[in-house]
């Protein structure tokens, strides 16, 4: 039976029906997200799927090219590293270090910088412009430099690294957050809940936050790819995941020693990284295209 | 301003037509730049036993009183024109050669050739601590090791160019050290100048000696610059400038050397061989090398003091594994710590071989069949003896868990790893050592004497008098054959002992660029450019 | 007005300076080891000195002696020795400077030599396949790991091809005094009779590590002058200006550029802090040596005074341009004036 109609109603899309719809038909972004979600399941369900252990060596098998190579086998599809050990496997458990770990540094990260960026931005005064001070000082350091310090006082290692990439990320999202809220303490809608009588916390939470998530999102992608680059930088330096890890950047820098003879071993993680940080940027320039087409409509 | 529009045009079309690549290689005459592993750790020989030190330094900067023949082994005049022994083996005099310039430099300009005051001068700053320079050093290692000291009574010059060395002792292995690159040759004249400005630290920072190269510059980490010596009193290299640059990582060195940016270069790194000696404008040199790699416990800590528990841990290890992952083959599996070519080689009877049963079975009666932790020191850089020790302690750390020891690799930056390993801070550790003359003693007393542990080279801090015992009476007696069988005999207890396992003896292989020639290596460490030339 | 602007920046400038000051104060007594170690740089302190020291650095006082004591060494130069070469670290540091600054700044000049007309293309042909090219090869330069795109280039440009040397400044032959530290004046300014070809050589040795540290302020220059470009088109004055009859170059030259650049001056000083971190990595595998080659060794080498003085001189520096650029985007902009 269908449903009676009183009188005409808009037919209103929700916000989020209304992204899909203008993010969808970019195929580059679509495209990323598929890529995405790829890399993600990998990142979770890596131990149940690598062909060998990623950590076995074999001395019999050394620098195996990949299978499409004449002398290459088809059980090692991507060949071996220089210590026998499958590249393919290797590569897959990279995505839960690199990608995987990056996911959740930018979480953390999100996470403590919201508070911290509800708690500046609802606030005014002397306090609140102190910090604002301090979070441009610590906006400006270079966030390489940052982990160089946390990797010395803490000592080099992967989490150790993760430690210092959330703590690199901390100021940006606590300006963004800090932004996007002032942004919106000015919106007519906001001011007429407050006329309602609603107190500072029921504004936050009810109002503000629902209004800005998108931007935290938007936000989370960008940091994600600086966030993926620099797990991998440090582990290519040699200061943050230690061999024999399988981390994208650390086995590059591993592989180096062989780069001569099976520069594979050093372009495939690389082109990895690569693919990551291009399927998170298509996905933040798309949700960044559709948002600001909704709006324009 | 017109001076700049033409260099930049000069630089436009210099970089858009690649085919005019400057001579970059021959700025103001003719220059060579040899590629090293790490920089020196000082500028006088007497004072270092590093294999990269005296490539660096040693043969450019300095000449001995003896040269080896790098085929037979045997000794040539050098500084030193002829020499005598007395019947009784105590007494050495050596007859100098004349004429010999020091050389001339920004900081000291010689006034005389080389003299017997310099040669006094040199071996005293060694022996006698009231020597000006004696305290400046806080050790002479390789003398040291030798026990030097306890073995030379008296250095005095007879005449201007005679000198004379009183033994205590007799010692079979005495000339092979002074032809060693360890006994460089200083300036007294120049130690005088020091000490009357005192400026004492300069004569192991700022070298004088009478080599075919003289000193200019050095940057740490960067690169040393040498310049021809003219006066050098063989006739040699038509080399105006040398250029030692320091590239720590192999894979660039290699790069280095396919794009001509080094013309000659050590590369302990064996991979890449092949691929280089395919090509036209490269030329390998291969010659055998008198070196081990080895892995040394350190026998003063518990577990390691147990021999049950090292002979397991030798046990364990799948050498064949090593040689093929990080030698690629190009080395022979060691079985004692003297190489195969050495005279006093024979194969020990107890030859370890790969058998993690027998290692567990070992471990279980030491009372450790639950096994237990190490660490695995790794040296962070490569040498001839260990092209990449990370490497190899990675696969030593897959072999010893299946004997339920757990190993945890450490490293440290190359300064620090030999600070702390001197300190006996590790468990153990991977690393090796070069030959510096043919004799083999220049081995066992240097790695495992009593007289090393305290010196540091011996890093098992493994001081077993049997063993001292055995190292003595073969350097008292002259007769080889006699000497030869102390020396099976300590090859065997050593064997037994396992305060270290020796793992690898390697060729020693450098890579030139095909126009250069003349580079003399030797098997017993050091390089000689004093007859290069480049076409 | 502007003075009031001003010196609220030098205070906020001093503010940061202790809070930076105060930062590296306590990596001493975070940094694992000895902290009277780690404040002098020196090893193996005897007993005697050890008490001397401990005096004279106040660290028998309350944390705050120490920490004015501690800047008053700051401020004289007398920083604490590298562990590794006993040497001062600050002496050391302005050594290797020169040459991050010679780097960061071709690379900096290439990026907006790049950067600005692709991204005024892109903005003009928007939605064209030119644009689409340019954003896409924007895109690219993006999201490639800066590390392995060097390699790459090594491969092709120097091994395969042998056209470019992969690492150092110069020709290890030439022999080049140091006058300014920065190499192409000082080649210029040396007498040698080789320096044309000296000069040459240098360029080959700059232009990949430039290239590489060129990429992602390149690509940071050509989205932001595109969005920025597509703002200002989209204004009411540009659209009176066409309809006044000027032609489309002109509107973009006398009103659009000038709009346009203004925000792109603000973002060169933003950049500054990534060429410098992208810098440590891009010196690291060319061997260059800067200052970030410089720290990386010294993270290796456990040189905990040398990290300490180069986290405080390069976020000085970076924090100083930062600070600069923006003060003369505010002076020249009427629009960011909000004194």
């Amino acid at each position: 039976m269908k449903k009676l109609r009183l009188y005409y109603e808009e037919h209103n899309k929700g916000p989020l029906k209304l992204l899909w719809k203008h993010f969808a038909p970019q195929h580059f972004a679509f495209f990323g997200l598929v890529l995405l979600i790829i890399l993600l399941s990998l990142a979770v369900l890596t131990p149940f799927l690598t062909p060998h252990d990623p950590y076995l060596q074999n001395s019999q098998l050394l620098l195996v090219p990949p299978s499409w190579q004449d002398s290459g086998l088809v059980s090692y599809p991507l060949g071996t590293d220089d210590l026998g050990r499958d590249l393919m496997s290797r590569l897959m458990l990279g995505a839960s270090y690199t990608f995987g770990l990056a996911i959740l540094a930018v979480l953390g990260s999100l996470l403590v910088g919201l508070v911290l960026g509800a708690l500046s931005g609802m606030s005014k005064g002397v306090k609140s412009s102190i910090f604002n001070h301090l979070l441009d000082l610590a906006l400006t350091i270079p966030s390489l430099l940052l982990a160089i310090v946390i990797v010395a006082v803490l000592g080099p290692g992967l989490l150790n690294t993760i430690w210092a990439i959330m703590l690199a990320l901390l100021p940006q999202f606590i300006h963004g957050v800090r932004n996007a809220i002032a942004q919106q303490l000015k919106q007519d809608y906001v001011t007429a809940y407050r006329l309602d009588g609603a107190n500072q916390r029921q504004l936050l939470f009810s109002v503000i936050l629902p209004n800005t998530w998108e931007q935290l999102v938007l936000m989370g992608t960008m940091a994600l790819s600086t966030a993926v680059l620099d797990i991998a930088a440090l582990g290519f330096l040699g200061i943050g995941a230690q061999s024999p890890t399988a981390e994208w950047g650390a086995m590059i820098a591993d592989s180096l020693d062989s780069i001569y003879l099976a520069p594979w071993t050093v372009a495939l993680p690389g082109l990895l990284i690569f693919v990551t940080v291009l399927a998170v940027n298509l996905v933040g320039d798309g949700l960044r295209v559709a948002m600001k087409k909704r709006r324009e409509n | 301003m017109n001076i700049y529009q033409r260099l930049t045009f000069v630089c436009l079309t210099a970089l858009l037509t690649h085919a005019c690549q400057p001579d970059r290689n021959n700025p103001g005459g003719t220059g060579l730049v040899y590629c090293v592993e790490g920089s020196p750790e000082s500028f006088n020989p007497q004072l270092v036993t590093s294999g990269t030190t005296i490539d660096a330094i040693s043969q450019h900067l300095y000449d001995r009183l003896l040269d080896i023949n790098a085929q037979t082994g045997e000794l040539l005049p050098a500084l030193a024109s002829s020499w005598q022994i007395s019947s009784d083996g105590l007494s050495y005099r050596f007859q100098l050669r004349e004429n010999v310039a020091f050389h001339h430099t920004d900081y000291f300009k010689p006034s005389r050739p080389l003299n017997a005051e310099d040669v006094v001068f040199t071996f005293n700053r060694i022996l006698l601590p009231e020597h000006p320079f004696h305290q400046t050093a806080t050790e002479y290692p390789y003398f040291d090791s030798m026990e030097w000291r306890q073995l030379v009574a008296e250095v005095k010059a007879i005449s201007a160019y005679e000198v004379e060395f009183r033994l205590n002792k007799p010692d079979s292995s005495f000339l092979s050290t002074l032809a060693t690159d360890f006994a460089a040759v200083l300036s007294a004249e120049y130690g005088a100048k020091l000490q009357a400005e005192n400026k004492l630290p300069d004569l192991d920072h700022l070298p004088v000696g009478t080599g075919p190269f003289l000193f200019r510059h050095y940057q740490k980490d960067v690169l040393i610059r040498y310049y021809r010596h003219p006066q050098h009193w063989r006739q040699g290299s038509n080399l105006q400038q040398l250029v030692i640059d320091i590239v720590p990582d192999s894979t660039k060195r290699v790069a280095k050397l396919l794009t001509h940016e080094c013309d000659v270069a050590p590369i302990p790194r064996l991979a890449e061989l092949q691929l280089l000696s395919k090509r036209q404008d490269f030329v390998v040199d291969v010659q055998t090398s008198m070196n081990v790699g080895y892995w040394a416990f350190n026998t003063q800590k518990p577990p390691l003091n147990n021999v049950k528990v090292r002979q397991a841990l030798a046990l364990a290890v799948n050498k064949q594994n090593i040689l093929q992952a990080v030698y690629f083959g190009q080395a022979e599996q060691a079985d004692s710590l003297l190489p195969p070519n050495s005279w006093a080689y024979q194969k020990p009877q107890l030859t370890q071989s790969y058998d993690p049963q027998k290692a567990r079975a070992l471990l279980a009666e030491a009372g450790f069949a639950k096994g237990f932790s190490l660490d695995i020191w790794a040296m962070p850089v490569q040498r001839l003896y260990n092209p990449n020790a990370l490497k190899m302690a990675e696969l030593m750390q897959a072999d010893l868990a299946r004997i339920g020891v757990k190993a945890r690799i450490v490293s440290y930056e190359w300064n620090t790893f030999r600070r702390k390993l001197t300190q006996a801070e590790h468990d153990s550790v991977l690393i090796g050592w070069s030959a510096d003359n043919a004799d083999p003693d220049n081995f066992l007393r240097p790695l495992l004497s009593c007289a090393a542990a305290v010196s540091g080279s011996n890093r098992a801090n493994w001081c077993d008098e049997h063993f001292d015992a055995l190292l003595q009476q073969a350097v008292n007696t002259a007769d080889l054959n006699e000497r030869r069988s102390f020396y099976l005999q300590a090859q065997q207890y050593q064997a037994q002992q396992m305060p270290l396992m020796p793992i690898a003896h390697s060729k020693r292989f450098q890579v030139r660029s095909s126009n250069i020639s003349g580079v003399a290596i030797n098997p017993y460490g050091g390089v000689n450019f004093a007859m290069a030339g480049k076409h | 007005m502007i003075l009031h602007y001003l010196f609220r920046r030098l205070f906020l400038l001093a503010f940061v300076f202790v809070a930076l000051t105060v930062f590296a104060f306590s990596l001493s007594y975070l940094f694992p080891g000895d902290v009277l170690s780690n404040f002098t740089g020196l090893r193996n302190i005897s007993p005697a000195d050890e008490v001397m020291l401990t005096r004279q650095l106040g660290l028998d006082q309350n944390y705050l002696q120490q920490y004015l004591l501690f800047v008053q060494r700051l401020l004289q130069g007398d920083w604490a020795l590298s562990f590794s070469s006993q040497q001062n670290v600050l002496t050391e540091m302005l050594l290797v400077m020169p040459a991050t600054l010679e780097l960061a700044a071709y690379a900096l000049f290439l990026s907006l030599l790049v950067g600005i007309p692709l991204g005024i293309v892109a903005a003009v042909r928007k939605d064209k396949w030119l644009d689409k090219l340019i954003s896409s090869l924007a895109l690219i330069g993006f999201s490639v790991p800066i590390f392995w795109w060097a390699l790459l280039l090594i491969m092709v440009f120097s091994l395969s091809l042998g056209w470019l040397p992969t690492s150092g400044r110069l020709g290890v032959l030439y022999e080049i005094p140091t006058v300014t530290g920065f190499m192409l004046p000082d080649i210029l300014l040396s007498e040698q009779s080789y320096r044309q070809q000296a000069f040459i050589d240098a360029i080959r040795h700059m232009l990949l590590p430039s290239v590489v540290l060129a990429t992602y302020p390149t690509t940071v220059m050509i989205r932001f002058t595109r969005d920025s470009m597509l703002d200002v088109l989209e204004q009411n004055y540009i659209k009176t200006a066409r309809a006044k009859g000027l032609t489309r170059l002109q509107v973009l030259y006398t009103h659009g550029l000038r709009n346009a650049l203004l925000p792109v001056t603000r973002q060169v000083g933003l950049q500054f802090s990534t060429l410098i971190t992208l810098a440590m990595i891009t010196e690291v595998i060319f061997s260059w040596p800067g200052i970030g080659r410089w720290l990386i060794d010294s993270i290796y080498q456990r040189n905990f005074p040398a990290i300490q003085g180069g986290v405080l001189l390069v976020s000085s520096l970076v924090i100083l341009v930062n600070m600069l650029t923006e003060i003369m985007h505010t002076l020249f902009n009427p629009l960011a004036r909000k004194f």
